[in-house]
């Protein structure tokens, strides 16, 4: 009895609820993702419809409004074969877009969920700037994957994917970094923390809110904000001899960034688990406080899915001028208040 | 003979051009299968994100119509002629018969010219909507692609209830038209200009006016007066350049003499005015249906058909006019057994109208025989397109989207 | 009066306005629609749209009332409409003849409607409605016994049939013919209403009902 109870424990303990294995595979990792990329996307569908005329997906279960739409287009994605053209540079056309998934996700490593000791991933003393440094590397394989793919529209892909990032990440991590100098501290606990009282530092600091907003809106290109991939003029981008499964990875990896940054955002600027207060164990220490989060960055997901709606595809040039030229003296702007507002105490 | 590339020795065979690259750009080839360009292949050639040169090279789908036309019967050419925009299939037919018509000597009566006009303006209102909505999705803009395609659902209702077809309506035929409007048709056209009065409204707010979009278009691809003019541009995107010509202005043909409506003229030139152009379009020829409705309710269903026709139609066709078979519907124009063997008296005819792209124009030439001597179509997108190569240098790459949308382009129909 | 010239000018706003109304516009315009969205999608096996008479679908031929004038093979601009010689008794002269009568080729027809138009004695109509499903080619191309048969709307076999009406704040809604018939059994000016909605459904009486469908 004893040894099935220890072998109970380990499994529980040191496998599933082990904090690198549980952020990564299942809240807020790759199960957690999947789940939530299975909503968004159907949410971002019928909310488009709604808005378009039309009903959405429907056929696959129209008693639940086709909301297991994803499913059926990923076993065909799963099905189709794989083609391999012979102009590309095999072995990087091949890992590129896998690594991408798994950098995707790799933040999530992190970033520390509840507020006890025992359930952290890593030390989180530094966790907010190592999130989002690890959440700048998995784009550069969607450069790699448009020079692989020897395609002129690859190229110019990953071209306009790289000018994108590179102006837009900035702007996330100046974002990011503004919390950081409101609150004195890299530690996302910390800063949880501080907003337990109803201070949110998204409501004291909008301004950095909104521009990691719209920076994580254009560096995840997500549809109408997909400048790299654009439809009209470059087929598909940077994924443009991509097919199948591999095709699939490429179009969840956007989903799944958005979801880091979702979940970063829902830290830092939305009070992370914050009218909850974790008490130890496994269930209310760590399972209820990932959950919490996981739902406010899946608010802040919708949000972005419903905009899609709403606005068009900017010019490249439009976009990097917005971002260079209004956001980030925006962001600089937001970092000057959250000094002034921790210079002030009023947080 | 001389087969290698290499050196400055470019092979030249006859109809192929040959044209060697800078060493610093880049070409990209935009179609023919292509999301973004439909049957066409426009060939840029990028210096980073600037296009320095565009060759729009057309052809992809040239179906031969005019060599066509020359070996079937004058009726049966009206079918074919629609297929070269069946979207605005009315326009696209109408000048062909008023050619055939002057041909003849006949003038076609009161009301079908108010009926012809009717069937027009639906057209031309469901091809600019058509235009807007791929204008739409070419910028990213989803929701103005479905709704403006939903919304031409409405105007296609129309038409279909007046010919009983969604799209090739085959309606005008030489002397009159091919049916009256049903009874309940002018209640439902009056509330559907209502309904378009106020969407357009919604447009605005989503698309023109949305700083996303309007940044987009503002200055991009500004076509001055003089260039535009050089070119021979026509329709909408000609107006939006400031320039005042218009078929139904400069000569007015069927009832556009009698009625009373604005010519929106644009003065930018841009692509944000080419659209506008549209939008304005839209609310004229919503105007226009509604004058065109009242005059058909106000005056009685009779003159639908030639006299020359219709004095030796037998009883039958005017019970069928009047709904007295059940099978056989009513308010139908049975056409005469001569049209299936008509013979046009020789001569050479010339019409235009305005279609929903621009100025439509046939020449017709009959030598006295049942099928035309020849037929000469120049429409509309066919004259627009070379506005591409001079308009679309200088700019980014992901302009071509924007002002390729804005000319509302249409392949099968410069082809032809 | 002829048309007028009306010249225009691209709305101008100053840049801040622009930002702000402009965003805010459309932002209030895609929330209305999401939360009353206004659909006219056709969920197309679920439903059908009841087309009006006058429609024109397929062609049917009254073999009794056609006298072989070929005038519909004549007219027919795709050349889908053949006449085709079979030996019939004619009732009148009391004797076997050969007689000529139009056959359909659905490869080819593009339902102009002239061959039912110029039929100079009404042995041509269309039914109203247009979506037949055909197993090979060959089923295409009808024999005189099918031409005279109406084709079996099997849409009708799953679907409910909604119509389309317009209307000033929806555009098109769809009205599904339950509810019609419910409007209509209500008692106030009963008679009227249904005079009118017989005249609108009022299809022709099918000949006779193709029980196997499409040859198969
Ligand atoms: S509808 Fe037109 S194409 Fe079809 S058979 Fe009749 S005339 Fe020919
Ligand atoms: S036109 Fe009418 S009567 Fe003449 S052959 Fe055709 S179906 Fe028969």
């Amino acid at each position: 009895m004893i040894t099935w109870y220890l072998v109970y424990r380990i499994i529980v303990d040191d496998i599933i609820f082990y904090p690198p294995i549980y952020q990564f595979l299942i809240i807020p990792g790759l199960i957690a993702a999947l789940l939530v990329a299975l909503f968004i996307i159907w949410f971002e569908r019928k909310a488009a419809a709604f808005v378009q005329m039309r009903y959405g997906p429907r056929e696959i279960a129209p008693r639940i409004g086709g909301a297991i739409q994803l499913v059926a287009d990923l076993t065909r994605y799963a099905l189709q074969e794989i083609i391999i053209p012979e102009t590309v540079d095999v072995l990087p056309y091949i890992l590129s877009p896998i690594i991408m998934i798994i950098l995707a996700l790799l933040p999530l490593e992190a970033v520390p969920l509840t507020s006890i000791r025992t359930y952290f991933p890593i030390p989180p003393d530094y966790s907010l700037l190592i999130a989002v440094a690890l959440s700048t590397l998995s784009p550069l394989f969607v450069v790699l994957m448009s020079w692989a793919s020897n395609n002129k529209f690859a190229v110019v892909g990953g071209i306009r994917e790289s000018f994108i990032i590179t102006a837009y990440e900035l702007i996330a991590v100046l974002g990011f970094l503004s919390a950081a100098a409101m609150t004195q501290s890299f530690n996302i606990v910390n800063i949880v923390n501080i907003q337990m009282s109803g201070k949110w530092l998204g409501l004291l600091n909008p301004i950095a809110l909104l521009a990691v907003f719209i920076a994580v809106l254009m560096s995840t290109s997500g549809f109408p904000f997909e400048i790299p991939d654009s439809e009209s003029e470059l087929v598909a981008g940077p994924y443009t001899e991509y097919t199948g499964l591999l095709y699939g990875l490429n179009m969840g990896g956007g989903y799944i960034k958005r979801w880091v940054f979702s979940i970063l955002i829902a830290l830092v600027f939305l009070g992370g688990w914050a009218p909850y207060k974790p008490v130890p164990g496994i269930i209310t220490g760590y399972f209820i406080p990932s959950l919490i989060v996981s739902i406010k960055a899946l608010i802040v997901m919708a949000i972005m899915s419903f905009l899609r709606s709403v606005y068009g595809r900017y010019r490249v040039d439009q976009a990097l001028g917005i971002a260079w030229e209004i956001l980030i003296p925006l962001t600089l702007a937001a970092f000057g208040l959250g000094l002034a507002e921790a210079y002030f105490g009023i947080i | 003979m001389e087969s290698s590339t290499s050196g400055s020795v470019v092979p030249h065979l006859p109809g192929m051009e040959v044209s060697e690259l800078s060493k610093n750009t880049y070409e990209v080839y935009i179609g023919p299968a292509h999301p973004g360009s439909g049957h066409m292949r426009i060939i840029v050639e990028v210096d980073g994100d600037i296009m320095v040169r565009v060759d729009p090279d057309i052809g992809f789908v040239h179906r031969t119509m005019e060599k066509l036309a020359e070996g079937r019967d004058w009726i049966k050419n009206i079918p074919l002629f629609e297929r070269m925009a069946i979207l605005d299939a009315c326009n696209i037919t109408l000048p062909y018969v008023e050619a055939v018509e002057k041909l003849l000597g006949t003038e076609p009566p009161e009301r079908a010219r108010y009926l012809r006009t009717l069937l027009c303006e639906i057209n031309r209102i469901a091809s600019h909507l058509y235009g807007m909505g791929i204008f739409g999705v070419f910028l990213g803009h989803s929701t103005l692609y479905m709704w403006a395609f939903g919304d031409r659902e409405v105007f296609i209702d129309l038409a279909e209830q007046m010919s009983g077809a969604r799209l090739t309506h085959s309606y005008p035929v030489f002397g009159g038209v091919r049916r009256d409007i049903p009874d309940d048709f002018p209640e439902g056209a009056r509330k559907a200009t209502r309904y378009m009065r106020n969407r357009l409204n919604e447009y605005a707010k989503i698309f023109l006016n949305n700083p996303n979009i309007r940044s987009r278009l503002e200055n991009v691809g500004v076509m001055s007066k003089n260039l535009a003019t050089e070119l021979g541009i026509v329709g909408p995107n000609l107006r939006a350049s400031g320039v005042r010509y218009d078929v139904r202005l400069n000569e007015p043909y069927e009832a556009y003499g009698e009625l009373e409506f604005e010519i929106p003229v644009f003065e930018e030139g841009d692509s944000l005015a080419r659209a506008w152009a549209r939008v304005e379009e839209i609310r004229q020829s919503l105007n226009i249906i509604d004058k065109v409705v009242d005059w058909l309710e106000k005056h009685p269903r009779e003159n639908f058909m030639h006299e020359k026709f219709w004095k030796t139609a037998p009883k039958l066709y005017k019970d069928v006019y009047t709904g007295q078979i059940d099978y056989a519907g009513k308010y139908r124009v049975k056409l005469m057994p001569l049209f299936a063997s008509l013979k046009v008296p020789p001569g050479k005819a010339f019409a235009r109208v305005e279609a929903g792209r621009g100025e439509m124009v046939y020449y017709v030439e009959s030598d006295g025989k049942d099928v035309p001597y020849r037929v000469r179509v120049v429409s509309p997108s066919f004259r627009n397109v070379i506005a591409f190569k001079y308009l679309m240098p200088g700019h980014r790459l992901m302009d071509l989207p924007a002002i390729y949308g804005s000319f509302d382009y249409f392949p099968p129909e410069w082809d032809r | 009066m002829p048309a007028k010239v009306a010249l225009k000018r691209n709305p101008k706003k100053n840049p801040l306005g622009r930002v702000f109304v402009g965003n805010i516009g459309a932002l209030a315009i895609g929330l209305k629609y999401f939360l009353d969205p206004n659909r006219i999608t056709l969920l197309y096996p679920h439903e059908y749209i009841k087309l009006r008479q006058g429609y024109r679908g397929f062609i049917v031929l009254i073999q009794d009332k056609c006298i072989s004038c070929s005038s519909c093979a004549r007219i027919c601009p795709a050349r889908a409409m053949k006449m085709l010689s079979v030996k019939v008794f004619d009732k009148r002269l009391k004797k076997e003849m050969v007689k000529k009568f139009p056959v359909i080729n659905y490869n080819r027809c593009i339902f102009c409607g002239y061959c039912v138009d110029v039929c100079p004695t009404e042995a041509l109509y269309h039914v109203p409605y247009h979506d037949l499903v055909y197993m090979n080619m060959q089923d295409m191309i009808l024999s005189l016994e099918d031409f005279q048969k109406e084709p079996e709307n099997v849409s009708a076999k799953e679907g409910i049939p909604v119509r389309y009406v317009f209307d000033e704040k929806r555009g098109l809604v769809k009205i599904k013919q339950e509810e019609e018939k419910k409007e209509i059994s209500q008692p106030v000016e009963q008679t009227k209403q249904q005079e009118s909605t017989k005249q609108q459904t009022n299809n022709p009486e099918p000949k006779s009902v193709n029980k196997g469908g499409v040859n198969q």
